[in-house]
This record gives C-alpha cells, sequence and structure tokens, in this order.
C-alpha cells in the first residue's frame, strides 16, 4: 500500500470539513452497510424461532422444511403462518420476524382478492405497497439496492484498474505505444455499448446461476466502458512526468514500475477520486437503464429498473411503485453528487498547487 | 461493364459447369423438374443454352442479360432474341393444350408473358386447358345460398376508422422477406377476397371471387364460376389465368418465401384446369372434409407482376399489389414512419354483394405508428384509437375500471365477446431430448409442479381458463374429456422420486444421488409474461424444482427455441381457423431428427442412438414416438372425418401422456374497450371472430361522434348508466 502523501492527507481533512458532501458520504456508507444486513431486516425467512425447548436461527444457512416446525409440508417453512399457528396455539413457542417480513422473491398472495398492485399498508408490514405479483416493494428496493451499489462498485474497481492500466501505460511510455494505444482507445470507445450489451446478453447461457449473470454483465460494461477514463490517466501521467521529483527517481536508477507505482499513481490519484462519485452515479444509472429496457438482470432479480418500468407502465394505477422507486433513485444519486462535489472541491488543485 | 468483360473467360468454366450439373444453387433453373431426359435429348445443347440465358435474365434481370449476350455473340452460345421473348416455340400444344399447332398461347393465356408460358409448359400436368364441354355434367353447384349473412343492414359507409400499429412496416409487399408484419393484415388478410370464404357461423361457405363451386366426383377437385364483376383495385377484370399466375408466383424463388413455395408446392395443389373465362378448377392432392376452403386462394394480378425476376424484393417493395379488396394503399397516402392510410375503392365491385354489402364500412382506415403500447392506449383515452384491446386484466380491471369516468359518461364501452376459436397455444414445450427430460417421470413430475391455477386466478384474476389438450377449440376433433395435471406438490415429488430425485438441498431443491440439482431453464421471448413464469418458479421451489428463467428479445428466443437449444420454452402459435389440427409440424419424429420416417427407431421402438437433430421446425419438444408416427402419417392420409376426429382424440391423448407439453391457458372470450360512436350488428361478430378487426362488419357513426366529442367538451354524459356489454351467444362452456 503506498503511502498518502501530506497533500492527500490534507485533502481528505478538506472534505471532511466539507459538511453536506461529508454527512452524504456517511449516509451512503451507513445505507450500504444497512442492505449488507438487509437479512436480518427485510425477509420472510424469521429471526429467531422458539420451538419446542429449542432455538432455531433461520436467517442465514439451509432452509428449514415445514416438518422441522410440525407443518405438513416439506418445502420451506412459511413463517408468518408459523406464527399466527403458535399465537393460536397458545404454548411456548413463539417467533421473531424481521420488521418486513416479506422477502424480495415472495409473493403475498394470502388475502382474498388480493391480485397484484396491493397500495402501501401498515397492518400488513407492506410500508411501501406491492408490485405486479405481490411483492413487497420495500424489500425489492432493498436488495435491489445493495445489487445495484455492488454492481456499481465492481464497476467502478474494474474499470479504474483497467483504464489506470492502459493510460499510465500510454502516458509514461508515450511515443509509438501512445500513439497506437490510443488509437485503439478510440475505435474500442466507438463500439456501440448498448448493441454489444444486448447481443452478449441475448447469447449468455441461462444456466448459469444469477450470480454468474450479474458478475458476466458486468463484465461485459466494463468492457465497453472503460474507454473515457484512461484519458485523463494518461493526461496526469504525461503531466507528472514531467515533473522533476520523476527526473530524479529516474536519475537515482528507479525502475519504470517503480515510478509508476511509487512516484506516478499516488499524485494521479487525486483524478481518481474526483471521478469515481460520478462513475458510480453513471453505473447505478445504467444499470437501472438497462433494467429499465429489459437487457439487464435476469428476472425475477430485484431491480430498481424493472420496478420503474412497473411504475412507468401502471403510473395511474399503483403509483406507489413509481413514487417511492423514484424516491429512492433520487435520494441515492443526489447523495453520491454531493459527495462527488466535496471530493472535487477538497481536491481541487487550484487550492493546493504552488507554481514555480 | 468492366466486371462483363471479366465474366468472360469465366463462360466456359460457368458453362461447363452447367452441363455437369453441378450441384451450386445459383446456376440451377429455379424449377428443376423441368421436361423429361427424352424430350430433353436431340436439342439437348441449344436447350440449355436457351435455358442458361433465361436464368441469368431472371437472376440479374433481363439488361445483364442482354448486355451479357451481347458479348458473348462471338462465343456463338446465345442469340439475343432468346433473351428478348421472340424466341422460337419448340415444343408442340400437347395435351397441356397451353399452346395451339401454331405455337401460339391458348387466347386465355393472350397477356402471359415468356417465361410465364414457359413455366406452365414445362409442367403440363399441373397447368392445363380444356373446354367447356370438358366441365362434368353432373356436378352440384353451391353458391352459399343458404348461409346467412353474419353482417348488419344498419350499417353507415364513411367515416375514417383510426388504428394504431407497433412498428411501422418494412415493405408493403404481401410475400417475402419482411412481409409478415401486423400491417399485412390490413392489406391483404382482413381485405383481399379469396374465392370462397369460410363462413364463420358456420361450417359452410360464401362466394368471393367466386360466384359458385362445386366439388368433383373424385373429392379433391373443386370447381369454381368467377363472378364476371369481379375486377382489381387499377380496373382491371379478374382473369381465370390469374390462377394459373398464382401458382407461378407462389412457386417462385424471387419471391424469397420458402414456406410459400412449399405450401403451394406441387405435391399439394397438384392441378389447375382453365375451362372457359370464367370457370377453372383447382385439384387438391387429397380429398380433405374442407377441401372448398383449402384450395380457395386469392386471384395475383398477372397484369401487374408480368413475370417475376431477382428484382421482385426491390421493385416491389413500396409498390403494393392492385386488390380484390375494399381498401387500397396508394404510395400518396402512405407517410413513411407515421402512417398509411387506406382508402376504400370508390366503385368497389363488391361493393352490392351479398355478404361483403354491409362490412368493410368507414371510408377510410388509418393505420398509425405508436410504438409503445401504454401510450397507445392514452391516445386511445384520448379518442385519437376508436378501439383497443383490453385483454390484458390490468387494462381491464384497473386502467379501463368500469367506473372510469369515460365509461361511466357512455363515451366509451367495454365489450366482452364470447368466440368459438382455436386459441394461441400457450404451453411450456419441454424438451424431451434434454436431460433430465429424457426421463418421462420428470416430465410429468414437472407438470405437477406448474402451478397454473395461482396464475390463472392470481394474474389472469379467473378470466382465463385452462387449456387442456395440444387441439382445444376445434370443436368435434378437440379430445372432450381430457384434463391437463393438476398442480400437486405431492404427485410432482413422487414423479421426480421415480426419477431418482428424492432428497432435498439445503436451498430446498431436489438432488439425486449423484448430486444433480433439479434445475431446469425455462426460455421465452414474451417479455409481458414474465410475471406469469416468476409465479411458475415460485411455486416450483415447494415441489422442490428450479427454474431458471430465461427472457430474451422475441427474435433472439425464436432463433435459440428453432435451434433446440432450449429445456423448455414458453411460446405459443397462433392457431388457424380449420376445421381439425395439425400434429404433424409439432410432433412428428421428421421434425424432430434429420434421419428420416422409421429409420430412427430400434426394434423395441426407443430411438437409435446418435441421431442428428433437425433444427428450425416447430417440433418444440423434439417427439419422436414410432406409434405417434404411425398415427400421424395415417391422420394426415384420411379423408373421413369421422375417422379423423377418432384419431385426432387419440393424438391428444397420446402426446397428453408423453408428457412434453404442459398447456397453460386460453381466453374464450375477446375483450375490447371502444368509443361509442363505433357501431357493431346486434350480435356484435361472428362466431369466429379471433379479432374485433377480422371480419370488419362495425362501422363509424358520425353524427354520433360529433355528439360524443360535443358532450366530452362540455363534461356532460351522454348516458346515465356506464356501457358494458357482454356478448354470450357464442360462449361455450
Amino acid at each position: 500500500m503506498f503511502q498518502l502523501n501530506p497533500l492527500t492527507k490534507k485533502k481528505l481533512r478538506r472534505f471532511r470539513s466539507i459538511k453536506r458532501g461529508y454527512w452524504s458520504f456517511l449516509i451512503l456508507v451507513f445505507l450500504y452497510l444497512i442492505s449488507l444486513a438487509g437479512e436480518l431486516l427485510v425477509n420472510k425467512r424469521a429471526l429467531v424461532v422458539y420451538y419446542e425447548g429449542d432455538f432455531f436461527f433461520p436467517t442465514y444457512g439451509e432452509q428449514f422444511s415445514g416438518k422441522d416446525f410440525g407443518l405438513g409440508y416439506d418445502y420451506e417453512v412459511d413463517y408468518r403462518e408459523l406464527k399466527r399457528k403458535f399465537a393460536k396455539e397458545n404454548k411456548e413457542n413463539w417467533v421473531l420476524m424481521p420488521m418486513v417480513p416479506y422477502g424480495p422473491y415472495e409473493m403475498d398472495y394470502r388475502l382474498e382478492g388480493s391480485n397484484g398492485f396491493s397500495p402501501p399498508n401498515f397492518e400488513r408490514s407492506h410500508f411501501c405497497g406491492t408490485d405486479k405479483t405481490e411483492r413487497d416493494v420495500l424489500a425489492r428496493l432493498l436488495y435491489g439496492f445493495r445489487i445495484a451499489m455492488t454492481f456499481a462498485m465492481g464497476y467502478l474497481v474494474l474499470t479504474y484498474l483497467i483504464a489506470v492500466a492502459v493510460g499510465s501505460f500510454m502516458g509514461y511510455l508515450g511515443g509509438k505505444s501512445d500513439m497506437l494505444g490510443l488509437r485503439f482507445v478510440e475505435i474500442w470507445a466507438n463500439v456501440p455499448f448498448l448493441y454489444m450489451v444486448i447481443i452478449l446478453v441475448s447469447v449468455m447461457p441461462g444456466g448459469w446461476g444469477i450470480g454468474w449473470q450479474v458478475s458476466s454483465l458486468l463484465i461485459i460494461m466494463v468492457l465497453f466502458s472503460w474507454t473515457g477514463m484512461t484519458y485523463y490517466i494518461r493526461a496526469s501521467v504525461y503531466k507528472e512526468k514531467a515533473r522533476d521529483y520523476i527526473s530524479a527517481a529516474k536519475v537515482i536508477g528507479a525502475g519504470p514500475f517503480r515510478i509508476v507505482f511509487k512516484h506516478l499513481l499516488p499524485n494521479v490519484v487525486s483524478t481518481l477520486v474526483t471521478f469515481a462519485p460520478f462513475t458510480i452515479a453513471a453505473a447505478i444509472s445504467s444499470i437501472t437503464a438497462l433494467d429499465f429496457l429489459g437487457y439487464g438482470l435476469p428476472p425475477p432479480t430485484p431491480s430498481w429498473g424493472e420496478l420503474l418500468k412497473q411504475g412507468v407502465n401502471n403510473l395511474r394505477t399503483a403509483p406507489w411503485i413509481v413514487v417511492s422507486t423514484v424516491s429512492a433513485l433520487v435520494f441515492t444519486l443526489t447523495l453520491v453528487t454531493f459527495v462527488g462535489e466535496a471530493i472535487r472541491e477538497a481536491f481541487d488543485p487550484k487550492k493546493f498547487s504552488t507554481y514555480e | 461493364m468492366n466486371k462483363v468483360k471479366y465474366l468472360i473467360p469465366s463462360l466456359f468454366l460457368l458453362t461447363n459447369l452447367f452441363f455437369s450439373g453441378c450441384d451450386n444453387p445459383k446456376l440451377k433453373p429455379p424449377r428443376s423438374d423441368s421436361p423429361s431426359t427424352e424430350e430433353k435429348t436431340g436439342q439437348k445443347g441449344e436447350m440449355i443454352d436457351r435455358e442458361f440465358a433465361r436464368e441469368l435474365a431472371r437472376e440479374f434481370g433481363k439488361e445483364f442479360a442482354i448486355e451479357f449476350a451481347r458479348q458473348m455473340k462471338g462465343a456463338g452460345s446465345f442469340s439475343l432474341s432468346e433473351i428478348n421473348g421472340s424466341v422460337e416455340k419448340n415444343s408442340s400444344g400437347g395435351p397441356s393444350g397451353i399452346l395451339n399447332d401454331r405455337g401460339e398461347a391458348h387466347p386465355l393465356l393472350a397477356g402471359c408473358s415468356e417465361d410465364v408460358l414457359e413455366f406452365y409448359q414445362k409442367h403440363p400436368d399441373c397447368f392445363s386447358i380444356a373446354s367447356t364441354g370438358d366441365i362434368p355434367a353432373n356436378l352440384n353447384w353451391q353458391e352459399g345460398t343458404d348461409e346467412k349473412e353474419f353482417s348488419s343492414p344498419d350499417a353507415q359507409k364513411g367515416g375514417t376508422w383510426e388504428v394504431f400499429m407497433r412498428d411501422f412496416p418494412r415493405t408493403l409487399r404481401t410475400i417475402g422477406p419482411d412481409a409478415n408484419g401486423a400491417f399485412r393484415s390490413y392489406l391483404l388478410d382482413y381485405n383481399v377476397m379469396s374465392l370462397t370464404h369460410a363462413h364463420p357461423n358456420s361450417d359452410g361457405y360464401y362466394p368471393g371471387l367466386a360466384n359458385s363451386w362445386a366439388v368433383g366426383e373424385d373429392g379433391r377437385t373443386v370447381y369454381f364460376k368467377l363472378d364476371p364483376k369481379a375486377r382489381y383495385s387499377d380496373g382491371e377484370n379478374v382473369k381465370v389465368s390469374d390462377f394459373f399466375f398464382f401458382f407461378y408466383f407462389m412457386r417462385s424463388k424471387h419471391i424469397q418465401a420458402p414456406w410459400y413455395n412449399d405450401f403451394y408446392g406441387k405435391d399439394k395443389f397438384q392441378k389447375v384446369t382453365l375451362y372457359d373465362e370464367n370457370t377453372f378448377s383447382i385439384t387438391f392432392y387429397k380429398a380433405k372434409p374442407d377441401i372448398v376452403e383449402r384450395v380457395s386462394i386469392r386471384a395475383k394480378p398477372e397484369h401487374f407482376y408480368g413475370e417475376l425476376d431477382g428484382e421482385f424484393l426491390s421493385k416491389y417493395q413500396w409498390n403494393p399489389e392492385p386488390t380484390t379488396g375494399a381498401y387500397v394503399a396508394l404510395p400518396e397516402n402512405v407517410d413513411k414512419g407515421k402512417s398509411i392510410t387506406l382508402v376504400r375503392q370508390e366503385d368497389w365491385w363488391a361493393d352490392q354483394k351479398r355478404f361483403f354489402r354491409y362490412r368493410f364500412n368507414p371510408e377510410k382506415i388509418k393505420v398509425s405508428v405508436v410504438r409503445d403500447y401504454n401510450k397507445a392506449f392514452e391516445i386511445f383515452l384520448k379518442g385519437g384509437v376508436d378501439m383497443f384491446g383490453l385483454a390484458k386484466t390490468e387494462f381491464w380491471y384497473d386502467k379501463l375500471p368500469d367506473d372510469h369516468l369515460l365509461v361511466k359518461n357512455g363515451y366509451l364501452s367495454k365489450v366482452t365477446f364470447f368466440n368459438q376459436t382455436p386459441p394461441p397455444s400457450y404451453a411450456l414445450r419441454i424438451n424431451s431430448q434434454k436431460a433430465p427430460f429424457d426421463d418421462l417421470n420428470v416430465r410429468i413430475g414437472f407438470h405437477h409442479a406448474m402451478n397454473f391455477d395461482m396464475v390463472l386466478e392470481k394474474i389472469f384474476r379467473g378470466d382465463f381458463v385452462r387449456m387442456n389438450t395440444v387441439a382445444d377449440g376445434y370443436g368435434e376433433r378437440s379430445h372432450p374429456t381430457l384434463k391437463a395435471r393438476d398442480f400437486s406438490v405431492e404427485k410432482a415429488l413422487e414423479f421426480f422420486g421415480k426419477a431418482g430425485f428424492t432428497k432435498r438441498g439445503g436451498d430446498g431443491i431436489l438432488i439425486n444421488d449423484s448430486g444433480d440439482k433439479l434445475s431446469v431453464e425455462l426460455l421465452t421471448g414474451y417479455r409481458h409474461f414474465e410475471d406469469v413464469l416468476v409465479v411458475l418458479k415460485e411455486q416450483a421451489k415447494k415441489a422442490g424444482l428450479e427454474l431458471k428463467l430465461k427472457v430474451l428479445e422475441p427474435t433472439s428466443a425464436w432463433k435459440a427455441a428453432n435451434e433446440k437449444n432450449h429445456q423448455v420454452v414458453f411460446s405459443a402459435f397462433n392457431s388457424f381457423v380449420e376445421l381439425f389440427p395439425r400434429f404433424w409440424e409439432p410432433y412428428h419424429s421428421d421434425n424432430a431428427y434429420q434421419e428420416s420416417g422409421d429409420s430412427k427407431y430400434q426394434d423395441d421402438s426407443s430411438l437409435k442412438p446418435g441421431l442428428t437433430t433437425k433444427v428450425s421446425t416447430n417440433n418444440f419438444t423434439q417427439t419422436a414416438v414410432r406409434k405417434i408416427d404411425q398415427l400421424i402419417n395415417q391422420y394426415r392420409e384420411e379423408e373421413d372425418l369421422g375417422r379423423i376426429t377418432d384419431m385426432a382424440h387419440q393424438l391428444s391423448q397420446m402426446i397428453h401422456d408423453h408428457a412434453v407439453w404442459v398447456p397453460a391457458w386460453k381466453k374464450p372470450w375477446l375483450r375490447i374497450g371502444h368509443w361509442n360512436w363505433v357501431k357493431f350488428p346486434d350480435d356484435w361478430g361472428p362466431k369466429e371472430s379471433r379479432d374485433y378487426e377480422e371480419f370488419q362488419v362495425f362501422w363509424i357513426d358520425q353524427t354520433e361522434k360529433e355528439k360524443i366529442l360535443s358532450a366530452m367538451e362540455k363534461g356532460d354524459p351522454v348516458s346515465d348508466k356506464p356501457t358494458i356489454r357482454i356478448y354470450e351467444k357464442y360462449k361455450s362452456e
């Protein structure tokens, strides 16, 4: 790990002092952590079941079948039903459900005449209503957020890895490799991204698990969108390369790897950091857009794009879907943008550069 | 020019290849079933040169061929005249009667071009001309006089009927690549007249281009007498020779429509005979019970096409053929990318004809492009579209509920019309070739794991009913008692258990002894039915079955299924309104494997190992069962309706037992919303209506339209109770 130079530390301190951005950052991190522990808050599985003197914790791990709790079936227990049953029996057994007792895939067709699109109902703990197949909108929002954020961060890391590698290669070596590399990047950048995604998604074997499908979608998206950052990295590397300290390092006899990793990159990092939040925002929007168009995550993966599509198609009849999804989307993207603004301000070179 | 020069040295190569009868399809004459070899001998060289010249003209256009011949003059292989048309006739009249002794075309074929005549001559067994005296005297001529008209005499002419389409058509041809779009219906299917039409309320027929018809003694020849008034929209009369030309057209490779080439091929349509200006007959290969309908073709305007060549597609891309129907598409009414307006012919020849006089009422049909379905619905609510299909549950109940202001005020009607027609075959098609579905028990277990009851109840709110057999909706021919397998976790587990899937894994999905998960991929191109599949997926988990959904673009999904790469595909075919269902396409082993006929089976009737899958057929289930094959073969040969019925029942049962087809649902009705200025007959429509446009029996009441529009402006209701109508006359159950 390279050490942050005092200048970067100063920048980070400055970032903390920009209250709006800093708080947005904290909220965002908090929300993501919450979503990572989503199974404890929004889940169809119970947190704790006390049955015949034993404690069960079904949240994570293998599923319990109905027979494990004295029900007549051997598929997964319906814990809400179990809770009602225990309450009725009035014995010592009890079930503790999470705050929202629904999973993102589960269709709550329990109620007579429930045909999808039930409005928000606090009694039934559908705080944001349900979608077309009676799935809880809040559950899908939360798990959708988790997937979108994870996806966006994976996207960020991968695109930056490629962009930094290619960008510093071109910038540091310069000359012919720069010329050729740049032409390659220009050509690659002109491959129509959306068409490629559509084509590749359609030939992807569906036999893979959802995890694989999401990862391959991520890789496809990264493959066709790393080009944008290379220009900036290349330019920054070019600029830094001409500085005296690089010449000094060269004179001492440092090899290219040492120079790039030890000297160049720490100074280029500010460029990366300022762009990062906007890349995250772009990734969230593009995965949502792809889902909206139907080329994104395979159904029934919870996703904001899919919710948004349902919401738009049923704008008059089920406004709660579009309201909650759009609010969530706007809220998240606003937070990310605030963070981005703050970082940009904190890393503004005009504040710290000294010109000779 | 350079190109031509470049070609000269290769000529000898070409001719050599041609002589050696090479397999290159480009060089072969398009119709390889040309005269027998004996005829050819003696003048072989000449014939081939001439043929080659003509072939060039067909393939690359006349201009090219003439230029080519000019270049070749020195080599002495061609003469210009051969291409230009004044060819010497080298065959005598012969038994077909197409040419007389002097080598002139029969007067009935006066307008034929060289290429077309030659085609007829080449197939003397298909095309012949006889005299009036050759018409059998004892024919029982039918005119459809006993049939009742299914339209209303109250119908008013005039007004513009506003409809929408999702995409602008890529061509105004009705055949060939890209022609089979939604717009074609307005040009052809709803519009153009056939010789006769099947009556949509009875098993009879009513006259179209033909005034009368008669089935010959052999049961497979149908005689037609043309309506002398029959005319195309360009003023030309419909001639009997147009029905010769129809087959020239449909069998031409230039239309690039192999399906039609095959469908109208000579093994089915064996012979057309012309007798006089009005009378001709068509001979089918079998005496099917619905023979009249099968041979009731449409007229092809020979005067318009002349002959076909390699430029067919581009030439007629935006140049629609003259029509015998009421509506014409004129190039000036095409607003590219936006709309096409069809105009009713002022002096349409069938204007006063029985069965047609009260139909095709609007003066114009304006078909506009609206790409988004929900947007189209909003336009409908604003009055920009006159009718809108409300089959979808959320449209019927949520978006246009009975207490919607437009309905309450009497501006809009909601109509449910019970019809009787073979439904589109919505079903899960299991590929029985792919593991684990090569095991019958897994297939049956899969049937029991599909909770269609919940789909019907929750997603379609009980309005749809379960389809039960592979051939529902064919009246007597549908199996009367067969029922689809019900959803039952116990039964599913039992059958999965028999197949070795006995334990549940940690995620609740069944595994067998070797640790394989019971997990299958379900492919579909229907994004709008994603919710149905999600319900099936969640419910199947109860039975320990994991469904992995793969929702693709319709074309990609279709391609994947055509390549037989799927495990299960959810899809539907449109069924034809026919007397009896088809089994050969989807269930015969010849459509599953390339090895033909019985050679696929071992002595014990099991399939031989290492068979080659046949792609691009409708046998999505890869059904290959010897007994089913044998019965289908018999079924196709059978001519007696009673026995056909029995066999259809047997086949339905056998396919049910084979368990490759999980029937989904059918709609026993049509459900639409329409503005109240659109009026319908008292029965609303005929029994066999598949959609609200098909028979065009409605009309636009313009005074009513003005009334409603002005009332809407003021916000006054035009009626004090909502207009919701249900027509149950043809309700079957």
